[in-house]
């Protein structure tokens, strides 16, 4: 059942200007006599989890939401789902503010946590869905299309009926996916949805969101560390770092941007004492293969390539492509001077 | 949570199902079911057994003959079955583990849950209580109450239900500050078996202590009804007993309001 308001499809259904937390909490100090001064006379120190964080997000968008540990991401997420007030700043989750209406945006939103079950400890999957039912108010009709729908992609028949305590941490977080998508949320909060799965439940929980993304628009805000989620599934990132948006904008942009180095793989058909070769940085060698590292906007891979042929014998070439986490890395150790808009 | 307008009326459907899957819930953990059971019938054959050697040695109190006695302390440890729940523990545990965010991000009435998911304890609980009853009845001899105070008793057993459910409430809620209860929540248990008069009626206790026992809530959970049942409260006093009880029950749901109201706020202010 929907309770927001009706939204203009060009309206975004996240909007957050100037998002600011700020804690206060009292300060510890070490040992007995430190913890007995904190409960007597307590100092407060003041904590910004979240500094000023302005962003918008499409209906049906997928936006991987990035940050080192400690950056203000969960918090964020807490603002948007209604369970924390912020300090100062607007937000608005498809048309409404969450903290001021907290179970009408409740009806609005799925999430997902990897580290933590919304499913009954003791009962069977099924009853979990049953009861989830109910607290959402999903048309009978409704539910057991999504229930089949879900099923069938996530392969729940063999274990719907076996209590939740005895499930694998894949079986239990397919649950936990179908759980948060029975009652067709707009958008869904997902935080570390695959943390210590192994490849292939991975793999099936990035294919179930992209096919939820794709069969029903629902707009998706993830949360990872795993940047092979991010790949696979957002076309565009946010990147948080101390409490500050360091990046927003598309994945493709960050990697034309940002991943101006790339790596030429030179296998050795001989032996050479070093290896030399201009604008070029020997990044490792084992051996006959040899990794140079060279700047795309120094020098070309065909002028490098043919720099490498003139001095040197070689049985083989790779061009390595970097990878989104070096580039984001790098990014988090250098932080970000620019102040993009998304594309 | 912090005074969302009322949009329309609430569904009562969820919370009669988070009932029922806590019965289910209890039914899965049979071990102790059977284990309480077994303690209830040890504490009422050692009760009976301390009793008895008592009365043959001494006079009887006033008004308090042998097999009052005994009828006292078998429906007080029948009570004790349901009253000595932790019924609302799982907002403790949440608060403890740090999943209260994910309830609170459920279109619920989070308190309600607590309760809805007690009651389902309860329920289970009552459904013991039967066939404990009827063996307690055979094997004790206890006293069957005339049909108005049989009834007075079952109104008053339920306004010391609600007394316990919300001093329970209450202890479980100071959690939001202190994350651990389980020593102040064991000093409670202590009063309420003594204070309350779950083991020895208050009409023993010395005069000056018998003023602080009547003059707490603890009373209101055990005392009074079980006062009802074996006739130390009269006809004429129920409605002054049961004025009291509410004044309680009163008392109790405006403190747990309060608390939760501020938990609630630390919560989305604090981030738990």
């Amino acid at each position: 059942m929907r309770v927001g308001t009706k939204l203009d499809s060009r309206m975004p259904i996240i909007e957050t200007v100037g998002l600011r937390k700020v804690f206060r909490s009292v300060k510890r100090r070490p040992g007995v006599g430190g913890a007995l001064a904190a409960l007597f006379a307590p100092e407060y120190e003041e904590k910004v989890a979240v500094d000023s964080i302005s962003f918008t997000v499409e209906p049906g968008e997928v936006v991987g939401y990035l940050g080192p540990n400690g950056a203000g991401k969960s918090t964020t997420i807490k603002m948007l789902t209604g369970i924390l007030v912020p300090t100062s700043g607007t937000l608005r989750v498809a048309g409404i503010v969450p903290h001021e209406r907290r179970v009408a945006n409740a009806e609005n939103i799925g999430v997902v946590f990897g580290q933590r079950s919304q499913l009954y400890w003791d009962l069977p999957l099924r009853e979990s869905f049953n009861l989830l039912r109910s607290i959402y108010d999903v048309p009978r009709d409704r539910f057991a299309g999504n229930l089949r729908r879900f099923s069938e992609m996530l392969d729940l028949d063999a274990f719907i009926d076996t209590p939740v305590r005895q499930l694998s941490l894949g079986e239990r977080m397919r649950g936990d996916f179908a759980a948060a998508m029975l009652h067709d949320p707009q958008i869904v909060f997902l935080d570390e949805p695959t943390i210590g799965l192994d490849v292939l439940a991975k793999e099936a929980i990035r294919t179930f969101i992209a096919e939820v993304n794709r069969e029903r628009g629902t707009t998706v805000i993830l949360t990872t560390h795993d940047l092979a989620d991010v790949e696979r599934l957002a076309r565009r990132i946010v990147l948080i770092d101390d409490g500050r948006a360091i990046y927003d904008g598309a994945l493709e942009r960050l990697r034309e941007e940002f991943g101006t180095h790339r790596t030429l793989v030179v296998t050795l058909a001989q032996a050479y004492d070093g290896v030399v070769v201009p604008d070029a940085v020997v990044e490792s060698r084992e051996g006959s293969i040899v990794r140079l590292r060279f700047d795309r906007r120094v020098t070309s891979a065909e002028a490098l390539v043919r720099a490498v042929l003139d001095r040197y014998a070689i049985a083989d070439l790779t061009i390595v492509e970097p990878d989104i986490e070096s580039i984001v890395r790098r990014l988090y150790l250098d932080g970000y001077a620019g102040t993009p808009g998304h594309a | 949570m912090t005074g969302a307008p009322a949009r329309r009326r609430p569904r009562l459907a969820p919370y009669w199902e988070f009932m029922k899957v806590a019965i289910a819930r209890e039914a899965t953990y049979r071990f102790g079911v059977f284990a309480s059971l077994a303690a209830f019938f040890m504490r009422v054959y050692l009760l009976r057994m301390v009793w008895l050697a008592l009365y043959a040695h001494n006079a009887a109190p006033r008004g308090l003959p042998l097999h009052v006695m005994l009828t006292y302390t078998t429906i007080a440890l029948l009570m004790g079955l349901v009253l000595d729940i932790d019924q609302t523990r799982a907002l403790h545990d949440r608060l403890h583990d740090g999943s209260i965010a994910t309830d609170f991000m459920k279109p619920i009435n989070v308190p309600l849950f607590f309760f809805a998911d007690g009651t389902g304890e309860v329920v289970f609980r009552i459904v013991l209580l039967v066939p404990a009853l009827g063996l307690a009845l055979t094997l004790v001899h206890i006293d069957v109450p005339s049909f108005a105070a049989g009834a007075a008793f079952l109104l008053s057993f339920t306004l010391g239900y609600f007394v316990g459910f919300f001093l329970n409430f209450i202890l479980n809620c100071t959690a939001f500050w202190t994350l651990e209860i389980s020593a102040v929540q064991l000093i409670v248990t202590w009063l309420t078996d003594l204070l309350g008069g779950e083991l020895v009626p208050l009409a023993l206790f010395p005069a000056a202590l018998g003023r602080v026992a009547y003059a707490l809530p603890f009373a209101a959970m055990f005392s009074t009804p079980l006062s009802i049942y074996v006739g130390l409260i009269r006809p004429a006093e129920y409605a002054g007993a049961f004025a009291v009880q509410t004044v309680w029950l009163v008392l109790l749901a405006a403190i747990s309001a309060v608390l939760w109201r501020a938990g609630a706020r630390r919560i989305v202010v604090q981030g738990g």
